[in-house]
């Protein structure tokens, strides 16, 4: 469903993303991990249309995000870390204008729209002005418009950053629910509770480069002496990085 | 036991019925709509619908909030701009019944030259204006906004983003422009006595010559942005020698220009020659101006059978000049929004910023030293606001274009060698200063609502840095006061002080002005910390957006209040007193023995005026900002 072919992205002399070569299928829970700086958001902006990849292609369901961009956008459903929502609509218009901008007709906008609501425990605000919302609802309100148009790839970056605990539960469900039947979702995130809990393949970055790409009990095979967590596992991976590339 | 991951523990139940009901629905869809993103998505017409539409929701909506939440400044901000109509339409009026008056009746060649020369010139800035601010709107809109980057990662046409915002960058970029060119349209038109066809065909003039322009600054940021990192060289060099070769001369031409005699034959010619560069066939603004003089000549004054001579048929040409122009204009954005914009969008957000090291410069250890005589923690206070100035070159350059330009006026306004016994002459030079001074004042009072008034608001949002530290909460508002006063004092008393020394103004005169500037510095800045402090929103980040506010229109509005109340008052006294000395009628139109007195109860009100608008507003901000809960 995702593909990075040999995707290289530098900022100026800054290379922020390193020869990326990644596969994510459908029903994959992908999650990408790493520090400040590693190149994860580049990923991420490069996979929605925002970036450009310097080289290298990346492709959404067979469709080139440079050469189609609108073919691949229209599979995709995005939540960024900072949600962004008219504050002059209600949610429901801003529902409405999104299902309208994937294609979708008013009566499958409308049923849409009513699973989300009922999705993500909606109904309290859906009608009233997005500039009332606090920083949980509004997250919530893009989670609906990412999954509004049922795309067939998800990306999310930062899914709880902000979040209460009654909301971080509902993501993760919700995530877990989807992949289930056949989503696929490529997250982005430094809450590795999160990704050890509800992610079925990790990568790990570490300037650029992708450090690991695989199953957690793949990554534990790696590192047999580190208790086992997916914190110590990745700690010891960034570290050796972080040396190997002083050195 | 190893760990389940996260679809195991799915598979195990843990899930609400209701998730798994709602991702079978999804599922279902997807399967359904397999073909949507290659066939479903909107067509152009479909997908401008729904940016119409969209724009429809938000504008109702903000109307509506207009009507209801915040009446009081939706009428002061439409009563303000009535008045501001008002006044420039009679200004207008009496201008151009002050050319038929005194110059040509309507219809007379020497009429049509001077209305051309005043025409082009108006509409020759505008032209330059409109460019530059939608292209500056548009680059905002499309390259830094959020909104930009929630419509990219829709199926949306890159064409449809950029004609969505370039309809933003064209209204509000020429709104001004309404504001002031209908007024002088319309009083044209009635001293002209034009027929009824020149006021039907002013909105199909005004729209179609506002969008030439403006696609013009569209197509110029676009490709700017497009080829910024290969050519970011030679398109800065490009600017600054464009700038530089046509502002040298015009300085050049300023302070070189042979003095002539004010309003005599050899200087109109001189201002006409000067500006005809305004009147070149290829301009838009000249088409405008064309267009506009045809529709307002009277079929009857023109002695022709032609049919392509009638009046009415050479404002249509033009219209139709500029219509085409303009539909022209739509589509090589169109095109250059397809070719360019993903592209654009996509460098500037992948450009590499480069990280500065600072030191503390030597402009800080000079302020450092002038502020010695304050107390440590106040001078640290002043300090950090004088760093964030001096690195951010939004705020200085605005200081620095606005100063500039009133210099080069000031610089140019002893271009009159009349004698100095013409009591006309000093009549003027007298309210030429004065007025000087509150031009000074106003563009003071531009800033301090743009920049001083908003400085508590920014403060809420790391209100926990010096909110925690262990000073007064009072001390926090003297900074911004002393800051604003100060740093509002220097370049204003600076600039008055060269007007007056090139109108040559007496020394009681320089004594006055300067007094005044401290007047008016310390009013305006207490005016802009105090209402700041007592109407702060915290919920806003952008400055712009926090002076617009109501509070901000109030501090704008009773900041020119207040200089109109000070100048007044103390240059009506000394246009007397100079009058009596210099008039012929010397002193049978005034009191000698009152002169003086008059001087200095005029000069001592303004003194208790200003005191007030300096004690009361910064004694309430303080009293508000003691009880302000940051939350």
């Amino acid at each position: 469903m995702i593909e990075f072919q040999q995707v290289c992205r530098s900022y100026g002399d800054k290379v922020a993303v390193e020869n990326l070569n990644l596969r994510v299928g459908g029903g994959e829970l992908y999650a990408l991990l790493g520090h400040n700086g590693a190149g994860k958001t580049t990923a991420i902006k490069v996979l929605v249309g925002l970036i450009r990849p310097g080289s290298g292609t990346v492709s959404v369901g067979g469709y080139d995000l440079v050469t189609q961009t609108r073919e691949a956008t229209a599979l995709i459903g995005y939540v960024p870390d900072q949600p962004f929502l008219y504050d002059k609509l209600s949610g429901r218009e801003f529902l409405q204008f999104i299902g309208r901008m994937y294609g979708m007709d008013a009566g499958q906008v409308g049923r849409a729209i009513d699973r989300e609501i009922r999705r993500f425990e909606l109904f309290d605000f859906v009608d009233e002005l997005t500039e009332t919302y606090s920083h949980g609802m509004k997250q919530r309100m893009v989670f609906a418009s990412a999954l509004l148009h049922s795309p067939r790839v998800l990306v999310v970056d930062e899914p709880m950053l902000g979040l209460d605990p009654h909301s971080i539960r509902l993501v993760k469900d919700l995530l877990r629910s989807e992949v289930a039947h056949g989503l696929c979702v490529f997250m982005s995130t430094h809450t590795l509770a999160a990704a050890e809990e509800i992610a079925n393949r990790v990568g790990i970055m570490g300037h650029g480069r992708l450090l690991f790409d695989g199953s957690l009990d793949e990554l534990r095979e790696r590192f047999p002496i580190e208790k086992k967590s997916l914190e110590a596992m990745y700690l010891a991976l960034t570290e050796r990085d972080g040396e190997a590339d002083r050195h | 036991m190893e760990k389940q991951t996260g679809i195991e523990k799915f598979h195990c139940g843990r899930l609400t019925p209701l998730m798994n009901e709602l991702a079978l629905q999804s599922q279902l869809n997807r399967v359904a709509d397999w073909e949507i993103g290659t066939r479903g998505l909107p067509s152009e017409d479909r997908e401008a619908q729904l940016f119409w539409r969209l724009r429809y929701q938000i504008t109702r909506t903000q109307l509506r909030q207009l009507l209801t939440t915040s009446r009081l400044r939706t009428f002061l901000v439409v009563g303000l701009s009535l008045f501001f109509w008002a006044g420039l339409f009679l200004l207008f009026y009496e201008g151009f019944k002050f050319i038929v008056d005194n110059i040509a009746p309507a219809g007379a060649p020497y009429h049509a030259q001077t209305v051309q020369f005043v025409f082009h010139l108006f509409f020759a800035s505008l032209n330059v204006m409109l460019v530059l601010s939608s292209g500056i709107i548009l680059y905002t809109g499309l390259y830094k906004s959020p909104e930009t980057v929630r419509l990219l990662t829709l199926p949306t046409r890159p064409e449809r983003i950029v004609l969505y915002k370039f309809q933003e960058a064209v209204f509000y970029s020429s709104w001004g422009f309404f504001l002031l060119a209908s007024p002088l349209m319309i009083a044209y038109g009635i001293v002209a006595g034009a027929p009824a066809i020149y006021y039907f065909l002013l909105p199909p003039l005004i729209i179609s010559f506002v969008y030439v322009p403006s696609g013009v600054g569209a197509i110029c940021c676009m490709l700017v942005i497009h080829k910024l990192p290969k050519l970011r060289r030679i398109i800065v060099a490009g600017i600054a020698l464009a700038v530089i070769a046509f502002v040298a001369p015009l300085i050049w031409q300023t302070i070189n220009s042979p003095q002539s005699k004010l309003f005599g034959a050899e200087w109109f010619h001189e201002t006409l020659h000067r500006f005809r560069f305004t009147e070149e066939e290829w301009l838009p603004s000249t088409w405008l101006t064309n267009g506009l003089l045809e529709a307002a000549r009277p079929a009857a004054a023109v002695g022709t059978s032609m049919v392509a001579d009638l009046p009415l048929v050479q404002s249509l040409l033009y219209l139709a000049l500029l219509v085409s122009n303009a539909l022209f204009l739509h589509v090589l954005t169109v095109w250059a929004a397809k070719r360019w914009f993903r592209q654009s969008y996509a460098n500037l957000a992948a450009r590499h910023i480069r990280r500065r090291q600072v030191r503390q410069a030597l402009a800080d250890r000079v302020f450092s030293l002038l502020l010695s005589p304050f107390p440590p923690p106040l001078r640290l206070l002043l300090i950090k606001d004088w760093r964030l100035l001096r690195r951010d070159p939004v705020q200085w350059s605005q200081f620095l274009i606005f100063f500039g330009l009133l210099g080069l006026y000031f610089l140019n306004v002893d271009r009159f060698n009349n004698p100095h016994s013409d009591i006309n002459y000093v009549t003027w030079i007298n309210m030429v200063s004065f007025l000087n001074l509150a031009v000074v004042g106003l563009i003071l009072s531009t800033f301090t609502t743009r920049f001083i008034y908003p400085m508590i608001s920014l403060e809420g949002h790391c209100f926990w840095i010096i909110g925690l530290l262990p000073i007064e909460r009072d001390t926090i508002l003297w900074s911004k006061f002393w800051f604003a006063s100060l740093g509002s004092w220097v370049p204003c008393s600076l600039l008055v002080l060269l007007s007056d020394v090139m109108l040559q103004v007496p020394m009681l005169v320089i004594g006055v002005h300067q007094l005044t500037c401290v007047l008016l510095c310390l009013g305006l800045a207490s005016i802009a910390v105090g209402f700041g402090a007592m109407m702060p929103n915290f919920r806003e980040t952008s400055p712009s957006k926090i002076a617009a506010g109501f509070g901000g229109t109030l501090n704008l509005v009773l900041s020119a209040l207040y200089i109109m109340v000070v100048v007044v008052l103390t240059a009506l006294p000394c246009h007397f007193y100079l009058l009596a000395d210099n008039g012929p009628f010397g002193t049978s139109f005034v009191n000698p023995q009152y002169l003086k007195v008059w001087l200095v109860v005029g000069t001592g009100a303004a003194v208790v005026v200003g005191a007030s608008a300096t004690i009361f507003p910064l004694r309430r901000g303080l009293r508000a900002f003691r009880q302000l809960e940051f939350i």
